[in-house]
């Protein structure tokens, strides 16, 4: 009889739905698979890290080392090893650098568990466990603090491009020495009196192919890939109007009919059609300014007048970029095409269009009185190739914004790691119950950011790590890895530092995560859905 | 059998044993599944819905929800238990567990050949023993005392959620729901916002006690932050609305145009000045004016409060313009006419948060707070929607304790009382066979603090014959799950609440004994088989 006798849970549920439970078949698959994940990232750490070729599912090519696009344009099915991957979302959020930190920590920490569970431990004990590490680890964190760091003048160019540089290096080796002076000169353009406000949204990246790296440069306000629409190409010391929908005639919102009876009405209407437009942009001229900038489309006739006074027409279809502007020159948007009183006029120094590799740009050169964008420019040989230098500079913006809300540094090179591991063991062994293996296997696993920093360097893992501990041990307690040599020492001398607060989030949200993998025993699978995958949700209301 | 397959040669039967052999099994399985739930040692399930999105909860309730069971009896049993969590807000793992352990018990004397009525019949004694027996074993408490709250709520989150997370969300939930209590009316949950932001830590979860819209101004030149503020909580649209009938315009020169657009926009623009003029009035001590409005407001529109340095908000929700009149005060107006100084709201403090794309809108420090906003954060969607589902749970613990004014001991007390209960006195009460339908049900009961401790890591036999031989000497006595001996619930603060075991009482024995007296399952109709 088709329905038969059925017992546990399988057969009661619709049809095409996995059920997965107990060790086995939950606990060691899931392990397996964020170990899988770890790999893939693992190879990508440190200063000497391989890049990766993905082609995401829109064919879109990315050739980077930074885990964060790794593992989104990868689409990571298995539900275990997604837990992963939002941890390591979570940290590109918070932090925006650190990400493979997280992958890769999280992997060994579940690696480590997976032996641990083979002796027979509970694996809600090993997550007691890591808690208790995770709690401990971050406390000996706190004391790992580099002296001097605690204070950082944000306004330094020197000091910030030095504390940057770390970030920096591990994406973009090489090139640390040269993008560093340039997201600092950026950065130090636009933070506001209080450091803490520091947005990142006012550092723009504009991409444009030619050239080499190094003919990359700071722009002090705009840079907008796009000529204008008239023939006026450059002013200087402009006034702006800046208008939020188009430069055109108006209309109604109800539906209108020109109702003409004889030609000369149809003449009048076109005359005084014409009569109006310039009558608008003549008073707009009589305020002073010389740049229009519009939303929307130019109308002909509109764009005539404004050639005729002489006038710059600059159109920016994007809201954002609109928003922007009217920051970079201090002008209100109007939503009306009327004169603009003399305040919402906005000022630029230098307006320009000038042609960077063949592509035509508008430029907004301003005063670093007013500066409250700035832009940096890239020029590489390839798209992949500036690409992957942009997410570099948004490590490196993201890491300014850092600096100024808590500018406390941490040895780099896996010198904390080593140090918080050595602490860690001892605490280990002082712990009395079940808990002991799971801080022990947890400050192994710590192990995993010096040794894969050596092994993708090139270096024997195990030597460095003897050399580390030796030096740790014998009070060099900032030792780190030097990639050049394979000798441990202190790396804070030559200026390479990581943030506190990046491995303070990066240890919380790696341990966080591997103990919620651990705690899971059952996995209920829904049969998987077919047709497109669902829209994602934005906000409904979001014209304006 | 055979008649049912002359009317219809194409239905299944199932005859007497096999019947009820179905029905213990289907029982038995989800019994299986939700049993490793219970109690705040359970372990989490993942559930993994069709588009690959991720669910982790320790919740009966979301899990039952969430798996789609087919098994008529199972669905039957998990009815039931979603019954119970819209009633109680809790109790579902210990509703299947309990009607699993039933069917369980049942099985063996019909094994023996013993007629499920007869047991049936001794579920129905003891349920309405038990009943009177939970009203003397239940405890009076004073509603306003937070201590008891807190203990209840502590009780129901730590099932749902890590101890630590926990025991921060206990305060934010009784906390929550004290300040919406109002003597003498009844409780209204929906007065407490639950907003969730992706952002920080799962501990950085808090109370506010004011309101958080998940919505900012439209308009990059509204102050961000304002002080000592006016609230003007309305439905006014201040946009331009096309009107009903399809209508047109004729002109024929651009100045007529130009007047036609000037009207258009004169309606929305007297709208606007007007609130603008009730600002004037009301701002001139130098205080912030905000407008809330749950219809439109146009960018024009937009523009003009925004250059008067007004906060405006759009398109709000329904709900919040409800909750917003209970935070600030003032009330709801619906058009420009009724505006006047006392309808206004007022606020400490209004600012705006904005995370990535999202914006918030946090109004805060409000004068008489009757509702409040659970503010949910978390690094990632599974950790918030398990939070939510916890929350909910908690604030209907503390609202059921407060209309009970009543808790039940937990820890698995309730159950070792009531069975010793049914063995030494409701057994007495019957005679013959129906004493086994008592003996059944008692076994039953004591299959919940089993569960406990063998989730919990012990020897249920052995803790079960501790805690029988604790409860023989008299007084409460109930499991600590951090030492696996007997204890006095009391002293750990376990609390549960009275309604939840009532509603369990009550709807377990009846479902386990109509399952028990199904002595034959036909299926007939065309898409019941399997393709």
């Amino acid at each position: 009889m088709a329905m038969g006798m059925p017992y546990g849970l399988q057969s009661m549920l619709k049809e095409g739905h996995k059920h997965l439970s107990g060790l086995e078949e939950a606990v060691l698959k899931n392990i397996e698979a964020c170990k899988q994940l770890a790999q893939i990232t693992r190879t990508s750490m440190g200063p000497n890290g391989m890049n990766k070729m993905v082609i995401n599912h829109l064919e879109k090519l990315f050739v980077t080392n930074d885990a964060s696009t790794i593992t989104q344009e990868l689409e990571v099915q298995h539900p275990a090893a997604k837990l992963l991957v939002m941890a390591a979302q979570a940290q590109q959020q918070e932090i925006g650098d650190g990400t493979n930190m997280v992958l890769s920590f999280a992997g060994e920490l579940l690696a480590n568990a997976e032996s641990l569970l083979r002796d027979g431990l509970h694996p809600t004990e090993i997550a007691d466990g890591y808690a208790k590490a995770g709690a401990k680890a971050l406390e000996i964190l706190d004391t790992l603090v580099v002296a001097g760091t605690q204070t950082l003048d944000v306004r330094d160019k020197a000091a910030v491009a030095q504390r940057i540089k770390g970030s920096i290096s591990s994406k973009q080796y090489g090139y640390e020495d040269l993008l560093a002076p340039l997201i600092a000169e950026a950065c130090i353009d636009v933070v506001p009196k209080n450091p803490h406000n520091f947005n990142v949204d006012n550092v723009r990246v504009v991409k444009i192919n030619g050239g080499g790296l190094h003919d990359s440069r700071v722009v002090q306000g705009m840079v907008l890939k796009r000529g204008v629409e008239g023939s006026v190409s450059r002013v200087v010391d402009a006034k702006v109007a800046v208008f939020a929908q188009g430069v055109d005639t108006s209309s109604t919102e109800t539906k209108g009919t020109v109702l003409i009876r004889s030609a000369e009405e149809l003449e009048g209407y076109s005359r005084g059609e014409e009569d109006r437009i310039e009558d608008i942009i003549r008073k707009l001229a009589e305020t002073g300014a010389k740049v229009v900038v519009g939303h929307q489309a130019f109308g002909e006739m509109a764009l005539h007048f404004i050639e005729q006074y002489g006038m710059m027409a600059i159109k920016i279809p994007s809201k954002f970029d609109l928003r922007r502007f009217c920051r970079a020159t201090g002008a209100t948007a109007l939503v009306k095409l009327q004169t603009p009183a003399a305040d919402e006029l906005g000022f630029a120094k230098q307006l320009a269009v000038q042609e960077i590799g063949g592509t035509k740009c508008i430029v907004l050169q301003q005063d670093s009185s007013m500066g409250q964008i700035s832009t940096v420019v890239l020029r590489g040989s390839t798209d992949q190739m500036l690409d992957d230098v942009e997410r570099a500079v948004d490590d490196g913006v993201n890491s300014y914004k850092l600096l100024g809300k808590d500018p406390r540094a941490v040895p780099a090179g896996g010198g904390s790691e080593i140090e918080i591991a050595r602490q860690l063991l001892q605490y280990g062994r002082k712990e009395t119950g079940l808990d002991q293996y799971a801080i022990v296997k947890y400050a192994e696993a710590l192990e995993v950011v010096p040794r894969t920093i050596a092994e993708n360097s090139g270096l024997s893992a195990t030597d460095a790590l003897a050399g580390m501990y030796s030096a740790h041990a014998a009070g060099q307690t900032a030792a780190g890895l030097d990639v050049e040599t394979g000798e441990a020492r202190d790396l804070g001398a030559a200026g390479i530092l990581d943030l506190y607060t990046t491995k303070w989030w990066a240890l919380k949200l790696a341990s966080d995560s591997a103990s919620t993998v651990l705690r899971i025993d059952q996995i209920i699978m829904a049969k998987m859905a077919g047709g497109p995958a669902p829209r994602k949700g934005g906000a409904a209301d979001d014209e304006d | 059998m055979a008649s049912v397959r002359q009317l219809n040669p194409k239905a299944e039967v199932l005859g007497r044993g096999a019947a009820c052999f179905m029905n213990v099994n289907a029982a038995k399985g989800l019994y299986d599944v939700m049993k490793t739930n219970l109690g705040p040692k359970g372990t989490i399930k993942m559930l993994v819905g069709g588009a690959g999105d991720i669910k982790l909860t320790k919740d009966g309730n979301v899990l039952l929800r969430e798996m789609q069971i087919t098994n008529p009896t199972a669905v039957m049993i998990a009815r039931t238990a979603v019954a119970q969590d819209e009633v109680t807000g809790d109790g579902t793992t210990t509703m299947v567990i309990l009607i699993g352990e039933l069917m369980k018990q049942a099985e063996r004397y019909i094994a023996d050949g013993l007629h499920p009525r007869i047991i049936a019949e001794g579920y129905e004694i003891a349920k309405k023993d038990l009943l009177e027996f939970l009203d003397g074993f239940k405890e009076a408490i004073d509603p306003s005392d937070r201590e008891t709250l807190r203990c209840v709520a502590r009780t129901a989150l730590r099932t749902k959620l890590r101890e630590g997370l926990a025991d921060q969300l206990t305060d934010i939930v009784v906390d929550a729901v004290m300040t919406i209590n109002k003597a003498d009316q009844p409780l209204d949950l929906y007065m407490v916002e639950i907003m969730h932001m992706r952002h920080k830590l799962d501990t950085d979860t808090r109370l506010i006690r004011g309101l958080v819209l998940d919505h900012g101004s439209r308009h990059p030149d509204m102050p961000k932050r304002l002080e000592n503020c006016h609230v003007l909580n309305c439905n006014i649209s201040l946009e331009y609305e096309k009107s009903e009938v399809n209508a047109g315009f004729f002109y024929s020169s651009a100045e007529q145009r130009e007047k036609l657009v000037a009207a258009e926009r004169a309606v929305v623009d007297d709208k606007v000045q007007r609130i603008i003029d009730l600002k004037k009035q009301v701002c001139a001590d130098g205080s912030s004016f905000a407008v809330i409005n749950q219809k439109g407001i146009d960018p024009a529109s937009l523009d003009l409060l925004a250059k008067e340095g007004i906060l405006a908000l759009r398109r709000a929700k329904r709900r919040n313009a409800e909750r917003l009149q209970l935070a600030t005060g003032g009330f709801t107006v619906n058009s420009v006419e009724e505006l006047s100084a006392e309808c206004l709201g007022h606020a400490g403090l209004v600012y705006e948060h904005v995370l990535g794309e999202d914006k918030f809108t946090f109004v805060e420090d409000v004068r008489h707070p009757h509702s409040c906003t659970i503010l949910i954060k978390g690094p990632n969607d599974y950790t918030i929607a398990q939070i939510k589902d916890a929350v909910r749970d908690g604030l209907r613990a503390v609202k059921n304790t407060i209309e009970d004014a009543a808790v039940v001991p937990g820890a698995g007390a309730f159950e070792v009382a009531a069975a010793h209960h049914l063995r030494t006195v409701t057994v007495k009460k019957v005679e013959g066979r129906t004493k086994l339908g008592i003996e059944a049900f008692a076994e039953a009961l004591l299959g919940l603090p089993k569960i406990l401790a063998e989730n919990s890591g012990y020897d249920p036999q052995d803790t079960i014959i501790a805690l029988q031989d604790e409860a023989e000497r008299g007084g409460c006595v109930g499991l600590d799950v951090s030492s696996g001996e007997p204890a006095d619930p009391h002293l750990s603060g376990v609390l549960d609440n009275f309604i939840v075991k009532r509603q369990i009482l009550q709807s377990a024995p009846i479902v386990a004994s109509q399952l028990l007296l199904v002595d034959e399952v036909l299926r007939a109709g065309m898409n019941m088989r399997r393709q």
